[in-house]
């Protein structure tokens, strides 16, 4: 049997109290595998997002246990969750969320940098992920003079460069046009499959859908189907 | 990585930074000036009022200075001046003794102070021969000699090669009189002094005044009035040891430490305002910085980095930012400075105001690493305190409000 990279049991997330409450996640339970290149789909406010958070340890549960890479985020200080990001996990924001007064290639390395990896090490893995992504030789370029795919080819090598257990997209493409869309989800789709690298992207986009092995959908915050292709 | 991102993190709004650097830098330029110009003129104003006549430090017997009766006397000055010969930092010592007179010409008489002074060591103490207007100063080959204040001349009428009658009380009680010969007269400004004082050869006096070698006081001074009010401690020691008090410069003239210590009350009240005002402008300045990046933040906390680490990032941009404003601040305020320390600051008009205290009318500024640094350093050190307000919010931050900001 294989170890999950996480693990969701009874999982729920409510916000607000009494009258108000609002029950964005209940009673999820959910196993992402290693190489799993999973979609997470679902209308608006479904919980896709709060599931996600929950899976990248930066949010807690109201209920229920999440556990990744077999270490539980309960008792968790703040500090503790900050090591376990660092470590585990690589994230993809809708909005690309690159430092603007860092080049291409300082804002891989500054994941590593956190990491405390010597400079010339950061440098060649930085250097290597750049051509990953097809940016090789644009590593000096500060996120404004990129175009909107280009910096998200970016974040997506600073997800990967320090090798996490699993990378979390939150509507990566969202904001790229179609061409540059199906670019970036073939790019995740061969890194997974070339590297093994386990994704889950929370999307709506069905041109991501399409490329992924496994497809859960939410519905009012809980776990409505859940397929494998 | 935290001090690199942080010294660029200053530079994303460079119109915003330029400001805060302006502000910190005019205000640190204002406190190296007006510090250095403030002290300056204390160092004036104590070294002229001093070197006018007490010098920078004195020994005496113990209550000379409340009440200088003239048997109040050093028995041996040779031996205290010897071994203050051996002080590098005092460049002269003399010797004095000053008695209470009548000084009559003919049928006008007046009270003063007669002080009989070493003609040859007098002059490295104090300046009241260089300010002989009518005459000359005494010489070591003056014998019958006076020299007299120009108030004091005008009252008794007085013009050079007058004789004078002096009729005063010797050491030990008998009748001290002379007749001596005006051979030039002062004028300090100072009223009291030109009103009041006359000086004799110190022979003449130990003559005159049965003073049997003993003098009522020596007076040290120094290139450099810190040297002298940094031996204190040494000095009162030698005092000590013969028997006798020493008085600094704050003991000889109470009144101008008074006058320093109200003016200095009020200017430290004027810099505090300044730096308060600047401190709370820049924090503003930079909290809002803070709160604008909040999302950014949130992004970093994501990506691992620990609350503590963007606290400490925070931190490091306002302790930048603050060395820049006040670094060239300092730069451009020792130029000033330097430029006004050489050539003074005329206060026209002010000069007979000046003068009664002793003053010359251009003042200068004159700068030491305290007076550079203290008023720059205050704004530097207010903010990296404050700078504990943006460092609590940042370690308050979780990842996902913050990213929703």
């Amino acid at each position: 049997m294989i170890n999950p990279i996480v693990r969701c049991r009874g999982v729920g997330k409510s916000f607000g109290s009494g009258e108000l409450v609002v029950h964005a996640l209940r009673d999820v339970d959910l196993d992402i595998l290693a190489g799993d290149f999973a979609t997470l789909a679902g209308p608006s406010g479904s919980g896709k997002t709060t599931l996600l958070n929950m899976i990248g340890a930066l949010d807690r549960p109201t209920s229920g246990t999440v556990e990744i890479d077999g270490q539980s985020l309960a008792g968790m200080d703040k500090s503790g969750l900050s090591e376990l990001r660092l470590h585990k996990i690589g994230f993809v924001f809708q909005a690309y969320n690159l430092v603007p007064v860092l080049s291409a290639q300082e804002n891989i390395e500054f994941v590593l940098q956190l990491q405390k990896v010597a400079p010339d090490e950061r440098a060649r893995r930085a250097r290597e992920v750049l051509a990953e992504v097809g940016l090789e030789g644009m590593g000096h370029r500060r996120p404004s003079a990129l175009s909107g795919g280009q910096q998200q080819r970016v974040a997506v090598a600073r997800a990967l460069v320090s090798r996490p257990s699993i990378v979390l997209a939150d509507e990566p493409t969202a904001n790229l046009d179609s061409a540059t869309t199906t670019e970036l989800v073939g790019l995740m789709a061969r890194l997974n499959q070339e590297l093994g690298i386990t994704f889950v992207i929370g999307t709506h986009d069905p041109r991501v859908m399409d490329h992924s092995q496994r497809h859960i959908e939410l519905l009012d915050g809980r776990i409505a189907s859940d397929t494998r292709s | 990585m935290i001090a690199a991102l942080a010294w660029r993190n200053i530079w994303r709004q460079p119109i915003r930074t330029a400001l805060s650097i302006l502000g910190m830098a005019f205000a640190s330029v204002l406190l190296v000036f007006m510090l250095s110009f403030q002290f300056g003129s204390y160092d004036t104003m104590k070294s002229s009022m001093l070197k006018i006549s007490d010098g920078f430090g004195q020994f005496q017997v113990a209550g000379y200075k409340n009440d200088p009766e003239i048997d109040k006397v050093i028995i041996d000055p040779a031996s205290l001046r010897a071994e203050l010969a051996q002080f590098t930092a005092i460049s002269a010592s003399t010797a004095r003794s000053s008695g209470f007179v009548l000084l009559a010409n003919g049928e006008r008489s007046f009270a003063a102070a007669v002080v009989g002074i070493d003609p040859v060591n007098e002059p490295q103490v104090s300046t009241l021969s260089t300010l002989v207007k009518q005459g000359r100063a005494l010489t070591a080959r003056d014998t019958n000699s006076i020299i007299i204040g120009d108030g004091l001349a005008r009252n008794l009428r007085l013009s050079l090669g007058d004789p004078v009658t002096m009729l005063g009380t010797g050491m030990d009680g008998s009748i001290a009189a002379d007749v001596l010969v005006v051979k030039g007269i002062f004028k300090t400004g100072v009223a009291e002094i030109d009103r009041q004082i006359a000086q004799i050869p110190i022979a003449r006096f130990d003559e005159a005044f049965l003073m049997d070698g003993a003098v009522n006081v020596v007076a040290i001074s120094g290139d450099d009035f810190y040297d002298i009010e940094n031996l204190g401690a040494e000095m009162r020691d030698i005092a000590v040891k013969h028997g006798l008090v020493y008085l600094d410069w704050a003991e000889l003239q109470p009144a101008v430490k008074s006058a320093i210590a109200l003016d200095m009350s009020t200017a430290m009240l004027m810099y505090a305002t300044l730096v308060i005002v600047v401190v709370f402008i820049i924090l503003n300045t930079l909290y809002m910085s803070v709160l604008e990046r909040t999302r950014e933040f949130g992004m970093l906390l994501a990506l691992g980095m620990k609350p503590a680490q963007i606290g400490r990032l925070v931190w490091a941009e306002m302790i930048f930012l603050s060395l820049l404003g006040t670094g060239i601040g300092v730069a451009i305020g020792i130029a000033i400075t330097a430029y006004v320390q050489s050539v003074g600051i005329a206060f026209e008009g002010l000069d007979e105001i000046y003068a009664q205290w002793g003053l010359p009318s251009r003042m200068y500024p004159k700068m030491t690493l305290f007076r550079v640094l203290i008023g720059p350093g205050a704004i530097v050190v207010a903010i990296s305190v404050l700078g504990v307000i943006p460092y609590r919010r940042a370690l308050g931050l979780e990842p996902v409000p913050a990213m929703a900001a």
